[in-house]
């Protein structure tokens, strides 16, 4: 019970702000009001007016024809009305709920946008996706069916009834006997319908599900001889829909049927009343004759409104979805005393300060870790996955924030920056470079259009990209297709780093940049990180250790804490996890294979918290006097 | 060209006599429906002549109520025959489809991608359906409808110009329909394309938020997708002015033939010369038709529709297979059976370039064979060959003094093992997985791939173990695991031959040495081909070729060729001291 308490309480906000952005449109609403009332009194009156031809004149042997060309010339101006509002009505209402929905997307949009790193790694981006296209899709649909079938459908039906008591009040009453027997039917057989229909879209979903998966991985199935067993779960999967789909079928004619025989039904019965009050001259034939149109008319509008029953109820669940996005805030906050930092001036130290962090879970990342980096130092980051390095980034570039000590840029603590001018600050080239669909042009630049052509050449000039960028067929001016699947992962990486270039960050944070590229490439990027590094700040995280044998200074982390530093030589002379793993990068091994295949399990790259105390061959002891004086 | 009406016709020669069933339910249904009017005209005349007795209103009435059974009764069991036909003729294509896409090749594939694929499948399908189901039943409906209602009509002495002249306005709407429709649908599929555009760049600004946040390029990209939801505005509008148009004309166009029956009609009943029976009977009848004759517009659009997506259907499953089993292929001893490659040259088809020249090789079973190269060196074709994705040229690659093409598909396949670099996994369980090639498998078999794969530790990590789903509605797994699962898939054969290709990339240094290890020991007997960018995985091979352009430019052992100047010692150089050369 609590559980539909909270729902009619969230339905309620949700409705409250649907109903603020329905705010500004309140004139067009009115007008797609009055449309609808003149357009349903010109559509409703006609019957009645044909009911007036046959009582007054032809019933009557009224012989002037005239009056019979009024009686026309007056339909037809009616239907001309009809014609005009509806088509009035319908535009009006589009308008408002189109630019409701345009607004509610690009709000929506934005509310996401702003959110901290910790919401996007917690919440999976095809979650994100279907609230921002399906539910406010779901939302147009409540503004574009709904409503208008409550607002056209109801008035008719509300219309209807008025002009049947204005004919005959008996008869009415007799008709109104109805109501509770359609209500009852389409009650009963709508939620059935909607069960039969949800299973069918699910079990369609599943169908495409599978057949786009294995075209996918068709060759796979081809190369392992699966055809035979695919093509069996395929044809389960075929019949499981279609046996599903017939089930509906099945019971979408059943309902309409009956809907349409209840239709004939009450006209046999309005007959047979009205007959015999007709017999008993107690009403008109017109009368009649008017009430077999109404009552068949009675029925569409109920049938319309029924079937916008599903939609209502989706069109709720995604406006409570969409509210509750509307309700999180970002986690990470600019703090109030922030002040602006002056980015010419920021020289780049950074300096973690007994930091302690963990992620939600509440499972410590990082223990205590003090780490002081000087301005323009290159400092090389190895271990396992779960060993805190993209933590420590992550707590850099404040998408976390820390739970005890502080990280600083300059002695300003990165709580007190802005985060807009602390992430221009800071640089960050990814595994997996992300490129946009657009020109390389505006890859580089971001599609920031204040930064002008040249500057981008320059800046891939710089990187080395230029001779890659002008084998292309339209040169800066080629449209990436499909996010750049046209280069490779070396070219995609290049372009990121005339991205840097660009955006000329202090700090530039290299997190696996070279993890995906083959050797060649990966000198390549060599020589566009030594370019790129000059004179900023730089972190590099990586598997390989080509990459950072070159560095300043070389930290080695492993459970969330700082083991071993030191340069290169030095790391090697210490004889600990470094050395080791320097010695498996270079495949030189065997003498002790067999000893180690146990332990080696804890380096399991996807296993962060598994790995213990027992590994008893890698060093734990940290380099004292690791801090060694930068070459530049 | 025969086989171009292929589909359709064989399938309604096939299922002729559900649909006569249907459409006589159907005509039967109509018949009924087209008394109801006349029913009530003869009431009217009753009356008026002062005819009218309780027993002729009850007769009107019961009357009217057959008719209410007979039409809803005989008009649904018409409608779901017709539907069941159409349902029916959905699953049996996509059942064919698939069949033959089981069939096609990576040629096929390169050029046709998923999306595509998937809208035969779904779109073409469902519109090719929708016009033998829908369109047959509204066309039954409605030419059944308006031929009785006419034939009613004269038979009740309504003078035939008069009926003309009545439904003349109603004639408009079939010829409406279909010059209105089209636009209809064109403007409705910009809509579908803007809201795909939209969804498009919500995942693209999603997928990318570490990129916009990092260089804090929000307002940027928030105004790109404020452009693109604007865009959705503008095609909606668009697209409801010419919709609303269309829904409101049609009624108009009804309302029209009333006004004219109004006075018409009217205009003859005063002067006597039509009774007032037939007067109302009339009016009903003009209402009566403009649903089937809208029908009838609604057909002709989702036939010239349909009859594209035929055409595409058609046109696709015409397409043959690019590696055929031959009718005497044989199976391979794969004992003791030796690989070899005689001067192998190959050029994918639509390239003008020789993607690999002058290959040979000649693997005894228990061999180790390491490939490297750079990316587009060749590495990758050269497997494509031996698993006979692509057909080689004739006499090229053989197996067991036996050439490939002679050999059948079954144990071709089965005797050789394919690890991708990708780790391509289906939406299954774990386990299914792994046990790809042999579903039934005994879970210990699973659980020994895995182990030999490095990956048990992590699947036992999972709430479900090997039970676990994988995909979008499971769990994920990290590249690395993705790559030891599909390795651990590999493994499972046992098969005479493994291909491993560049399969460990995305896992650690340290994995990596435990996992080449153990395929060096559990395959001892058996022959393995890794191909990998890292000189460490291979280093242990028997021999090592080394692929520049399509060419063998080194061969040997890792000592031999680090002895040599050339490719191999130059990569070792960059692996082993990093950015210190060039």
């Amino acid at each position: 019970m609590a559980k539909t308490v909270d729902y009619n309480a969230s339905n309620k906000v949700a409705y409250k702000g649907l109903m603020s952005y329905a705010k500004p449109h309140t004139k067009t609403f009115l007008a797609v009001f009055g449309c609808i009332i003149v357009a349903i009194t010109a559509d409703l009156l006609q019957p009645y007016l044909v009911k007036v031809a046959i009582d007054d004149h032809l019933m009557k042997g009224d012989k002037s024809a005239s009056t019979l060309l009024v009686i026309a010339g007056i339909y037809l101006l009616l239907s001309v009305c009809g014609f005009v509002f509806t088509y009035l009505q319908n535009n009006f209402l589009q308008n408002a709920g189109q630019s409701i929905v345009a607004a509610i997307r690009k709000q929506l949009f934005r509310h996401i946008t702003r959110q901290s790193m910790s919401y996007f790694d917690r919440v999976p981006s095809g979650s994100l996706i279907t609230h921002v296209s399906s539910d406010t899709e779901t939302l147009n649909s409540f503004f574009s069916q709904v409503l208008l079938s409550v607002l056209r459908d109801g008035l008719t039906l509300v219309f209807i009834i008025a002009l049947m008591f204005h004919l005959d009040v008996r008869l009415t009453l007799y008709c109104l006997i109805l109501i509770p027997i359609i209500a009852l039917i389409a009650i009963s057989f709508r939620s059935y319908m909607r069960m039969t229909y949800q299973i069918t879209r699910t079990n369609l979903s599943r169908l495409v599900a599978f057949v786009a998966e294995n075209l996918s991985g068709m060759r796979i199935i081809q190369v392992f001889h699966q055809e035979k067993e695919q093509q069996r779960q395929f044809d389960d999967r075929n019949q499981t829909y279609f046996k599903s789909n017939m089930r509906e079928i099945r019971t979408n004619v059943l309902f309409n049927r009956s809907f349409d025989m209840l239709g004939n039904l009450s006209v046999a019965f309005v007959t047979w009343l009205g007959g015999n009050a007709v017999l008993g001259h107690m009403i008109p034939f017109g009368v009649l004759f008017a009430f077999i149109t109404y009552i068949r008319q009675f029925f569409q509008p109920i049938n319309s409104i029924t079937q916008q029953w599903n939609t209502l109820q989706s069109a709720t669940v995604s406006m409570n979805r969409i509210w509750s996005i509307f309700e999180t805030n970002p986690e990470v906050q600019d703090a109030k005393g922030a002040r602006e930092v002056d980015a010419s001036q920021v020289r780049g130290k950074i300096d973690f300060d007994r930091v302690k962090f963990a992620y939600s879970d509440g499972v410590p990342v990082i223990h205590h870790l003090d780490l002081h980096v000087k301005a323009g130092e290159m400092i090389g980051i190895v271990g396992t996955t779960g060993a805190g390095k993209s933590s420590l980034i992550s707590l850099l570039c404040r998408f976390y924030d820390v739970q005890q000590g502080s990280v600083s840029i300059d002695g300003t603590d990165v709580r007190n920056i802005p985060q807009h001018t602390l992430h221009r600050l800071i640089g960050l080239v990814q595994q997996e470079p992300y490129l946009y669909s657009g020109s390389i042009i505006d890859n580089v630049r971001l599609f920031d259009e204040t930064i002008s052509r040249e500057r981008v050449m320059k800046a891939c000039r710089m990187v080395g990209a230029d001779t890659l960028v002008m084998r292309m067929k339209d040169g800066y001016d080629t449209v990436l297709s499909e996010r750049g699947s046209g280069l490779s992962a070396g070219e995609r990486q290049l372009i990121s780093f005339a991205r840097i270039i660009v955006f000329q960050p202090k700090i530039l944070i290299l997190d696996e940049a070279t993890a995906n590229l083959d050797s060649h490439s990966e000198q390549l990027i060599q020589r566009a990180l030594a370019v790129v590094s000059e004179g900023r700040t730089t972190l590099v995280i990586a598997h390989r250790l080509s990459t950072i044998m070159n560095a300043d200074r070389i930290i080695v982390m492993r459970q969330g804490e700082i083991v071993e530093e030191g340069t290169h030589r030095q790391l090697l002379a210490l004889g600990g996890y470094y050395e080791e793993l320097y010695r498996h990068s270079q495949g030189e091994h065997e003498e002790h294979e067999e000893l180690e295949l146990d332990e080696l399990e804890d380096f399991d790259d996807d296993e962060p918290s598994t790995a213990n105390a027992s590994a008893g061959g890698i060093a734990a002891a940290a380099s004292p006097g690791g801090g060694c004086s930068s070459r530049r | 060209m025969g086989s171009g009406r292929g589909l359709l016709t064989s399938y309604i020669r096939d299922k002729w006599y559900i649909y006569a069933s249907g459409i006589t339910f159907t005509i039967a249904a109509n018949l009924f429906q087209s008394y109801y009017p006349k029913v009530l005209g003869n009431f009217t005349d009753e009356l008026q002549k002062g005819g009218l007795t309780k027993e002729t209103v009850l007769d009107a009435s019961l009357a009217l109520l057959l008719i209410g059974l007979a039409y809803g009764i005989l008009g649904g069991i018409g409608q779901f025959h017709i539907m069941y036909v159409g349902r029916t003729f959905e699953k049996f294509t996509r059942q064919r489809l698939f069949g033959h896409f089981t069939k096609l090749g990576e040629q096929f594939y390169s050029k046709n991608g998923v999306g595509k694929l998937l809208s035969y499948v779904m779109n073409d399908v469902t519109t090719v359906r929708e016009s033998i189901a829908m369109g047959v039943n509204q066309t039954a409906n409605a030419t059944m409808l308006i031929f009785s209602a006419i034939a009613v009509m004269l038979l009740s002495a309504i003078p035939w110009y008069l009926i003309l002249i009545c439904i003349s306005p109603l004639l408009f709407i079939p010829w409406i329909v279909v010059r209105i429709g089209p636009t209809i649908r064109s403007r409705s599929k910009d809509v579908q394309e803007s809201l795909g555009a939209m969804t498009e760049s919500a995942e693209e600004q999603f997928g990318g938020i570490r990129v916009t946040k990092k260089f804090a390029v929000e307002d940027i990209m928030n105004l790109r997708f404020g452009r693109t939801v604007d865009r959705i505005k503008d095609n909606q509008l668009r697209l409801v002015r010419i919709s609303s148009y269309f829904q409101a004309l049609i009624p108009f166009l009804g309302a029209l033939s009333l006004v004219v029956t109004l006075a018409f009609g009217g205009y003859m009943a005063l002067s006597g010369r039509l009774s007032l029976g037939n007067f109302v009977a009339l009016t009903l009848y003009v209402r009566m038709m403009v649903n089937p004759l809208q029908a009838i517009g609604n057909v002709i659009n989702t036939i010239q529709r349909s009859r594209a997506s035929l055409e595409r259907l058609n046109d696709l499953l015409a397409k043959q297979p690019e590696i055929v089993e031959k009718e005497l292929a044989a199976d391979v001893d794969w004992q003791n059976a030796v690989l070899t490659v005689n001067d192998l040259s190959f050029t994918y088809p639509d390239s003008p370039k020789e993607a690999l020249q002058h290959i040979s090789l000649r693997l005894e079973p228990g061999k180790t064979l390491g490939i490297v190269g750079r990316t587009g060196s060749g590495k990758t074709t050269l497997v494509k060959l031996l698993l006979r994705v692509y057909d080689p040229p004739a006499g090229a690659v053989e197996i067991d003094g036996r050439v490939v093409s002679d050999i059948s598909l079954e144990s071709l396949r089965a005797g050789i093992a394919y690890v991708p670099q990708d780790g391509f996994l289906f939406s299954t369980t774990i386990r299914d997985n792994i046990a790809f090639y042999r579903r039934t498998a005994d879970l210990a078999l699973v659980e020994k791939a895995a182990h030999e794969a490095q990956i048990h530790e992590s699947i036992m990590g999972f709430p479900d173990g090997f039970d676990t789903k994988l995909g979008e509605r499971g769990v994920t797994l990290s590249g690395g695991q993705r790559q030891r699962t599909a390795l651990a898939r590999g493994m499972m054969m046992e098969a005479p031959i493994l291909i491993l290709d560049d399969s460990v990339s995305a896992v650690d240094a340290v994995t990596e040495t435990v996992i080449i290890d153990t395929i060096r020991r559990v395959r001892e007997d058996k022959t393995t081909i890794i191909i990998a960018h890292r000189i460490s995985a291979l280093k242990h091979a028997d021999e090592i070729i080394v692929l520049d352009e399509g060419r063998i430019v080194q061969r040997g052992t890792h000592e031999t060729l680090l002895a040599q100047e050339g490719i191999y010692a130059m990569l070792h150089a960059i692996q082993e001291e990093g950015s210190s050369v060039g």
